[in-house]
């Protein structure tokens, strides 16, 4: 009996050590697994980057990339600061009150995402908490999206300092505001009108892109860009290929964006023991992504292939189909996924030249790209996603996806884009410090705010160097 | 349309799409095939048209 008891003892012991180990793996997995979107997602920016260069003339290449890059920059500190705390602190609106899922809230953001006090034991290394930063970095480079998207659509006219405030207005606020309330299981909008916006194709594209039209409006087109009658004139990119590369690049950081919107299980702060789930709570597999992203681009590609015919325009509907379907990327069914991206793909350059006709110089197309078509997404879920529980549990303690509410959802993402995206710019441009002066815009951003040139060994023969 | 008779993804323990279930999965897989063809048709025939300018 005494020999039993003891083969019993040590068999117990024996699982509660693989029990310890596996627990270990689990949460060096979950670390590992967010850690690993954060460069995946620096690629996003690496192809905007290359996409806004491309998409300059010789004359402002270098100042195009000085732009985003400081873009970046600015935007981890300053989402450090207070972007983090604004995310935790207002899922119910302001002033800032608890919700019910008990992770929201001033008190809580307070007790969380401050880099001072008692707080700053999460903000700062912590060998007892392996979560903190990583979904930091992730949220971080969410933001960083967010600016680089507004940042394409105002090359070559727009101040450096200007754009590096508007870059922190949408980055570490606007977005983050739009995220809180439609993006977290306390958020109001979730709560009440069950908005679902799993790929954040309202919360980040859509915000991002209408604060971009906000700002085109006081920033006005580039010189050249439009007659005397109105019509436009098509201002060519300096390297189309580069462009088309960046596009291709953003397309691959995509995987990690998506990657990092997903909750991984097992852990303290997972939603579920044994299964994988998105922001809200609800169910989700890295193979529905997997399904769904890649039907989305080719639908997007082909799409925009039939209209344009037109190396950019396809990328650029690449990224729309992506963008057209990411509210609902756990639950679409792939073909469906498809058809739906391949529509994006078919009106991308009819709305894009909507835009154009009204005297709205976007360079890149990034307000319809983004704005437009991350809108339709949101709605395209309420027309398929209806009736599905919008959070964890059942229809009736859940709210459900509807129409009505992805149509609130998208009036909200607009507003929280384009209203601080128009007043922060009239402000800049009250103060002179929106657009640079008529003689640089003609020169060349290059020559008035870079020490160095794009292409040296073509100097000043560079064609187009001097229109 | 939730796929499962009761609203609740407690009960959710295999296909979770919308429409799973249905003849709607396999619509819309026809309809994406139908399109890839049609395209291809389209894109064959005006690219055609454009190459006999340059005869």
């Amino acid at each position: 009996m005494e020999e039993q008891l003891a083969e019993l003892a040590a068999k117990i012991a024996e699982l509660e050590a693989a029990a310890g180990g596996a627990a270990v793996t689990n949460t060096m997995f979950a670390e590992t697994f967010y850690y690993l979107t954060i460069p995946l997602m620096i690629i996003i920016h690496a192809g905007f980057l290359a996409y806004e260069m491309g998409a300059s003339r010789l004359k402002n290449v270098l100042s195009s990339g000085v732009k985003n890059i400081l873009a970046f920059a600015f935007m981890i500190p300053t989402f450090y600061f207070f972007g983090w705390w604004v995310y935790w602190g207002f899922p119910t609106g302001f002033p800032g009150d608890p919700g019910p899922a008990g992770i929201s809230g001033i008190e809580y953001a307070n007790a969380i995402a401050l880099g001072w006090g008692d707080s700053a034991q999460y903000m700062g290394p912590n060998i007892a908490d392996q979560a903190s930063g990583v979904f930091f970095g992730a949220f971080a480079l969410f933001a960083a999206t967010t600016a680089s998207i507004m940042s394409g659509a105002v090359i070559e006219r727009i101040q450096t300092v200007g754009f590096i405030i508007l870059a922190v207005v949408l980055g570490s606020f606007a977005w983050v505001v739009a995220a809180a309330w439609g993006w977290h299981a306390d958020g109001w909008m979730v709560t009440q009108w069950g908005v679902h916006d799993f790929g954040a194709a309202g919360l980040v594209h859509a915000v991002a892109g209408f604060f971009a039209l906000g700002v085109l409006i006081n920033l006005g087109p580039r010189i050249g860009k439009f007659n005397a009658d109105g019509t436009a004139n098509h201002i060519a990119g300096h390297n189309m290929p580069l462009t088309v590369t960046g596009l291709m690049l953003i397309i691959v950081g995509f995987f990690g964006f998506l990657m990092a919107c997903v909750i991984v299980p097992g852990e303290g702060w997972s939603w579920f023991a044994d299964k994988p789930s998105t922001i809200y709570g609800t169910p989700i597999t890295l193979s529905a992504l997997a399904f769904n992203i890649l039907m989305a681009v080719a639908g997007g590609i082909i799409g925009a292939w039939v209209i344009t015919r037109d190396p950019f325009w396809m990328m650029s509907g690449a990224l729309a189909g992506i963008i057209s379907t990411a509210s609902g990327l756990d639950i679409y069914f792939p073909a469906l996924t498809f058809i739906i991206a391949f529509s994006a793909g078919l009106i991308l350059k009819f709305c894009a030249d909507w835009l154009e006709k009204r005297g709205i110089d976007d360079a890149v197309g990034a307000v319809t790209v983004h704005g437009t078509i991350g809108l339709y997404g949101v709605i395209m879920l309420g027309v398929w996603g209806s009736g599905f529980p919008a959070l964890q549990g059942a229809a009736g303690d859940a709210p459900t996806i509807s129409l009505i509410g992805q149509i609130i959802g998208a009036v909200v993402f607009f507003l929280c884009g384009f209203v601080p995206g128009y007043v922060v710019s009239y402000i800049l441009k009250m103060f002179g410090m929106l657009r640079v002066r008529e003689g640089a815009e003609i020169a060349g951003m290059d020559a008035v705010k870079v020490p160095a040139e794009g292409y040296p060994e073509w100097g000043a023969n560079a064609p187009n160097a001097a229109e | 349309m939730f796929p499962y008779e009761q609203a609740s993804w407690d009960v959710v323990d295999g296909a979770m799409f919308q429409l799973w279930g249905t003849s709607m999965p396999g619509f819309f897989t026809f309809a994406a095939m139908v399109i890839c063809v049609l395209v291809l048709v389209v894109g064959q025939r005006s690219e055609t048209e454009k190459a006999k300018r340059f005869d």
